[in-house]
């Protein structure tokens, strides 16, 4: 019984941080229909300013966290405006903007292979770890507990944000249909500019976790893949499927992992991915993709 | 089309009057701290050999190329090394399963290639027991290593109960699991629990520890390399596993304390060089004033060090810039007398006879000298 | 076999594969990802039946494409339902899958370590004429009316559906061919590389194909081939300074996209060029 209750507990802290990825992923899913591969680089954007910032201005996570949360959102919104925009405004052919956003996350992890070198950076431990023993039953770290809280702060905010603010509204009807959200009179690229910024944010949450535990390297945003994965299985372009199915993808690594084989757990991973596809592309909560005749 | 054949032909037509030795290194990707260093302690041996007058009476040029911790990327350097650059000899790669990969293609070519850290036997004998000409190694080798492990963990530790976690996409590891495993089961011990994971892929090995708690091992034994164990051993201690005694192979590098910091003491490492050693301080010093950096992965700069002294003697002692004949020295080498040990080479399986084993604990933010041991085998 | 001979076998295997996934991508309309897996299974089904079973390395690529053909077909059935960007994301699933799967069969693969010891059959002439026979039956197969029911699938779906084309059929048999042609690439490669590794087969390699042919151009078997010569060469003449050149291959992909979508060739031809229309 231990056992179970510590892989469910390592499944579900697993899935909360992949739950920050997936969701800033699909936000940008919801709104141009694309899937941004590019993500992994804010993450990677986050954990590194992070990191510079610690090692050059002392040890306070708030003042790092905060510059690396900027910063990526910032880096986001400028991709955006380098690779995407130029291509959507001129056509409506999503296989661009994928392939374009490949290409960026190629650029973007190999600017910190030549600049950061290919060392592995340990971020100064300013994220507590301990062991912490829950309930007699069984033991995590500090750090476990910390991510879950964390990343529960995070997506409350985005939830209020997006049902409770005015450009809440406004992505809410972009996500509906960008093409008559833009004429209701909504100022198109300032929304998709925002959403970017969010999605960065997001990840550099994510990334900021993900170096600390896992330590920084320039390759570190290939977990994404795994986000995204989650992201589909839940349902692209839709936000609580995207946590929903980050926690499911959490928990069933852990529990392959543990009760089967270490080496199966990606295994699993993948056929959730294409049993989705095949049962119910759309996921848990997706909305369908219609066909326009 | 042109251009680049133009270019080609005119690196290759240049220069014939230096010694030319190709280095397979890890310059980029997860093996980047081991590769980074082994090529500069070799440059620096260039240079000192230059200093006193070179190689028969020319200079030695070490020609770098970087296998970005990728075997299929090594195989072709090493083909561009011998095709183009024309190299006499080539040294590395730090890892077996790139010697492994690359062994075909310098055998064929006639091409001595100097294992620093690969130690998984078929570097240098092939599924048939048969020695490869032309791939040798400055290193003990893993059965030699596994019987180590297995002597610390049950005779000098005491240890009745082993978990083993491996990497399954490298030589190095399997063959260490493998042989450690069979000497521990010699020494009365049983392996109780064996996990594997995913190398360079894998960062998360929160469910395997589980298990392996929950298997009541009282030793941990990790044969990997050094990213890896460090993540390892930082997540055992976060689940609060403090009493297991965890022991690895020569996988151990200084930068693993960067990663898991304090979750490092008490840990035990089988190594080929201590990095208190009296005989390697004027390299470690030699190496602080060129490059202003502490030799953090000292095993890589010691062997790799020791490797290029050892190929200029041998091209010495072949007397002339010819592959074979290099080829020759190189496995006659008797009783040579290098910074770190004495080399003695055996011409049945190319591995280096008789060399001890050091014991490093790790005590107060370092690896410090514990023991030499030389079981018995 | 010399350096130069090598970039040249290297050229041909690329561009073998990469017409199969030109096939599937430019003319057929489905962008994918995941093609890298038939490369897999070519290269392991070649790798072991020469060594392990002494197969005619001629036999031996034969099979290895045939496997990937069949696989693809199988696979294909099933997923070509998916429209648009899901196609391509299972594609992913699929070769990431694939790769797992040859990881962990380590009494069949040895696993992640690799399949060493293979011998290398493919000599020049060997994989200049395999090039020059499957080039030749591409241009002939997207002549014909095969190629132009799989125009048809590209341009408009759903008109084509209405115009009688039985297009679930026409998307798997391209997918099945596209599946041959990486599958013999593959175990041609195998044979001249001596030695695989399932990572070697990732999806960096199948973004690499994909990108090869949308750099030429979707819908130009020429612009596709020169394509691949181009990034084949500069990934060569950059192998001392890799991190660069992953750097400019990168910026180079975006830089294409943002200016030149369409790629090098569009969907023109280099022997239609003369023609004024």
């Amino acid at each position: 019984m231990g056992t179970l209750a510590q892989q469910l507990i390592n499944g579900i802290s697993l899935g909360s941080v992949y739950a920050l990825i997936a969701v800033g992923y699909s936000l940008v899913y919801s709104i141009l229909l694309f899937s941004n591969f590019a993500h992994g680089g804010f993450l990677v954007i986050g954990g590194y300013i992070c990191y510079y910032t610690l090692t050059a201005l002392g040890n306070n996570i708030w003042v790092a966290g905060g510059l690396s949360l900027l910063g990526a959102g910032i880096a986001a919104v400028l991709t955006e405006r380098i690779a995407y925009k130029p291509i959507r405004e001129r056509t409506n052919i999503t296989l661009y903007l994928l392939i374009a956003s490949l290409g960026m996350s190629i650029v973007i992890e190999n600017i910190f292979v030549i600049v950061a070198g290919g060392r592995f950076r340990a971020l100064p431990p300013v994220i507590p770890t301990n062991p912490v023993h829950l309930f007699g039953l069984t033991t995590t770290s500090a750090f476990d507990l910390l991510s879950l809280v964390v990343a529960f702060v995070f997506l409350t905010a985005l939830q209020l944000f997006i049902v409770k603010s005015k450009w809440g509204l406004a992505i809410r009807a972009a996500a509906f249909d960008l093409k008559t959200a833009g004429l209701m009179g909504i100022n198109v690229n300032m929304l998709i500019s925002i959403v970017f910024f969010v999605a960065g944010v997001l990840a550099a949450v994510g990334g900021i976790f993900l170096s600390v535990r896992y330590t920084l390297y320039p390759q570190l945003g290939g977990i994404t893949i795994k986000a995204f994965v989650a992201a589909v299985v839940g349902g692209l372009g839709s936000l609580p499927g995207a946590v929903v199915g980050s926690l499911i993808l959490g928990l069933a690594e852990m529990l392959t992992a543990g009760f089967i084989s270490s080496q199966l757990r990606d295994l699993v991973v993948f056929s959730l991915l294409v049993i989705t596809l095949l049962v119910k592309p759309t996921g848990l909560f997706g909305k369908k993709p219609t066909e326009k005749v | 089309m042109v251009m680049a054949v133009l270019v080609f032909g005119a690196s290759a037509a240049m220069a014939q009057d230096t010694i030319k030795i190709g280095y397979l290194a890890a310059l980029t990707g997860d093996w980047a701290a081991y590769g980074q260093t082994e090529l500069k302690s070799a440059q620096l041996a260039a240079e000192e050999i230059n200093t006193r007058g070179g190689v028969l009476g020319k200079k030695l040029e070490i020609v770098p190329y970087d296998f970005r911790t990728r075997a299929e990327d090594a195989v072709n350097a090493v083909r561009r090394m011998i095709e183009q650059d024309k190299v006499l000899a080539i040294i590395g790669a730090n890892g077996s399963g790139i010697n492994i990969a690359t062994a075909p293609v310098v055998n064929r070519a006639g091409v001595s290639q100097i294992g620093t850290v690969s130690t998984n036997p078929l570097v240098t004998v092939d599924n048939n027991g048969k020695v490869r000409p032309y791939s040798f190694r400055i290193c003990f080798t893993d059965p030699y290593q596994g019987t180590v492990l297995a002597y610390l963990a049950a005779k000098e530790m005491g240890k009745k109960k082993a978990a083993i976690l491996y990497d399954v996409g490298n030589e190095y590891s399997q063959g260490l699991r493998e042989f450690f495993m069979k000497y521990f089961k010699e020494y009365g011990g049983q392996t109780v629990s064996d996990q594997g994971f995913r190398g360079g892929v894998d960062v998360d090995f929160r469910a395997q520890l589980t298990e392996i708690r929950n298997s009541g091992a009282d030793v941990l034994v990790l044969p990997n390399m050094g990213k890896e164990m460090a993540l390892i051993i930082k997540q055992a201690r976060e689940l609060g596993m403090k009493d297991l005694l965890i022991i690895g192979g020569d996988g151990y590098a200084e930068f693993m304390w960067d990663i898991a910091g304090e979750a490092m003491e008490g840990t035990y490492w089988v190594n080929h060089v201590a990095p208190e050693d009296p005989a390697m301080q004027p390299f470690f010093a030699a190496y602080k004033k060129k490059y202003n950096d502490e030799c953090k992965e000292f095993v890589n700069g010691v062997l790799a060090y020791d490797s290029v002294y050892w190929l200029a003697d041998a091209i010495g002692r072949a007397g002339k810039a010819d592959r074979k004949a290099i080829r020759d020295a190189l496995e006659s080498t008797t009783n040579l007398h290098l910074h770190h040990a004495v080399l003695t080479v055996d011409p049945t399986d190319h591995n280096p006879k008789d060399k001890d084993a050091v014991i490093l604990e790790c005590k107060d933010g370092k690896a410090r000298f514990f023991k030499k041991i030389r079981p018995q085998q | 076999m010399g350096y130069i001979g090598g970039i040249i076998i290297l050229l041909c295997i690329n561009a073998i594969a990469v017409m199969g996934v030109s096939l599937l991508t430019g003319f057929t309309g489905i962008f994918t990802l995941g093609h890298a897996a038939y490369m897999a299974l070519g290269a392991y089904t070649a790798g072991i039946l020469t060594v392990e079973h002494g197969v005619h390395w001629f036999l031996a690529i034969m099979a290895g494409g045939l496997l990937a053909m069949i696989v693809a077909y199988l696979i294909g059935i099933p997923t070509l339902k998916l429209m648009g960007d899901y196609y391509a994301i299972a594609s992913i699933g699929l070769v990431e899958s694939i790769r797992l799967i040859l990881e962990n069969w380590q009494s069949v693969t040895r696993g992640a370590r690799g399949y060493p010891g293979i011998e290398g059959f493919t000599t020049l002439p060997v994989a200049v004429a395999f090039f020059f026979v499957l080039a030749i039956i591409m241009v002939n197969l997207i002549n014909s009316r095969y190629g132009r029911a799989f125009k048809a699938c590209r341009d408009d779906y759903l008109a084509a559906s209405l115009l009688g084309y039985n297009t679930a059929r026409y998307r798997v048999l391209s997918l099945a061919v596209s599946g041959f042609y990486c599958g013999v690439a593959g175990a041609l490669l195998a044979g001249f590389m001596s030695f695989i590794q399932p990572v070697m087969f990732d999806m960096m390699k199948s973004t690499e194909l994909t990108s090869m042919v949308v750099f030429g151009g979707l819908g130009s078997l020429s612009g596709t081939l020169l394509a691949s010569v181009i990034i084949t060469l500069v990934t060569e003449l950059f192998r001392p300074i890799s991190q660069y050149r992953m750097l400019i291959y990168g910026g180079v992909l975006v830089a294409i996209m943002v200016l030149r979508p369409e790629g090098i060739m569009g969907s023109k031809e280099l022997w239609n060029l003369r023609r004024k229309r």
